[in-house]
């Protein structure tokens, strides 16, 4: 199964996606009860994820050009894909924003600083990987 | 009713590959290979493009099946 440039690109999103929720999520599962989690631990763990991101998505983006040197055409096909699959992140965002309430509502441990922030990541996180898995399906169907 | 193209053949007929096709009408070698297999319907400015581009009358490079 031989991957277009822009598939693996699109793979790359997800990797990180997948990554981020394993190296990160554990920190914002476990403080999820704390009501006034502090401003120092929180920039204590979002400079680790900039530093992350920046090292991840610049060494695999250099790893791909190395590999497609050819330069990559966004044509029409392009513009198909992306606007239905953003078409469907966009309606998980709306259905999502009904789940936070929800859950808000409904989870007591849920009711504070942690609690939202870490719903709010993990609804993020859902969107963006079924956003790009769809991309790519749509990228190896059409 | 299915819309189908003969780009296959005239391409092959105009002695270009997918890549060299995709390249001088401005699109890349996935999705000509997506417009041949009849998965993806071309916007009427690039069915334009690619039948001026093979020398060929647009309604004889895609029809209804």
């Amino acid at each position: 199964m031989a991957l277009s440039k822009k598939e693996i690109s699109i793979l790359i999103e997800v990797v990180f996606s997948i990554l981020f929720a394993l190296i990160f999520m554990p920190f914002f599962y476990e403080n999820q009860g704390d009501n006034l989690i502090s401003i120092n631990n929180l920039i204590g763990k979002i400079t680790p994820i900039i530093i992350f991101a920046v090292l991840y998505f610049s060494m695999a983006y250099a790893v791909l050009e190395l590999i497609f040197k050819a330069k990559t055409t966004v044509d029409e096909r392009d513009d198909m894909i992306n606007s239905k699959s953003y078409k469907l992140g966009y309606l998980l965002y709306e259905l999502s924003l009904f789940v936070f309430i929800g859950m808000l509502l409904t989870n007591s441990i849920l009711q504070n600083t942690g609690g939202i922030i870490f719903l709010i990541i993990s609804l993020l996180l859902f969107v963006s990987i079924v956003k790009s898995i769809y991309q790519l399906y749509l990228y190896r169907t059409f | 009713m299915v819309l189908k193209n003969n780009l296959k053949e005239f391409r092959h007929k105009n002695n270009l590959t997918q890549d060299d096709f995709g390249k001088s009408v401005g699109v890349s070698r996935q999705t000509i290979i997506s417009i041949e297999r009849y998965r993806y319907k071309p916007s009427l400015e690039l069915a334009i493009k690619m039948a001026k581009e093979l020398n060929v009358k647009i309604e004889k490079l895609f029809y209804f099946d």
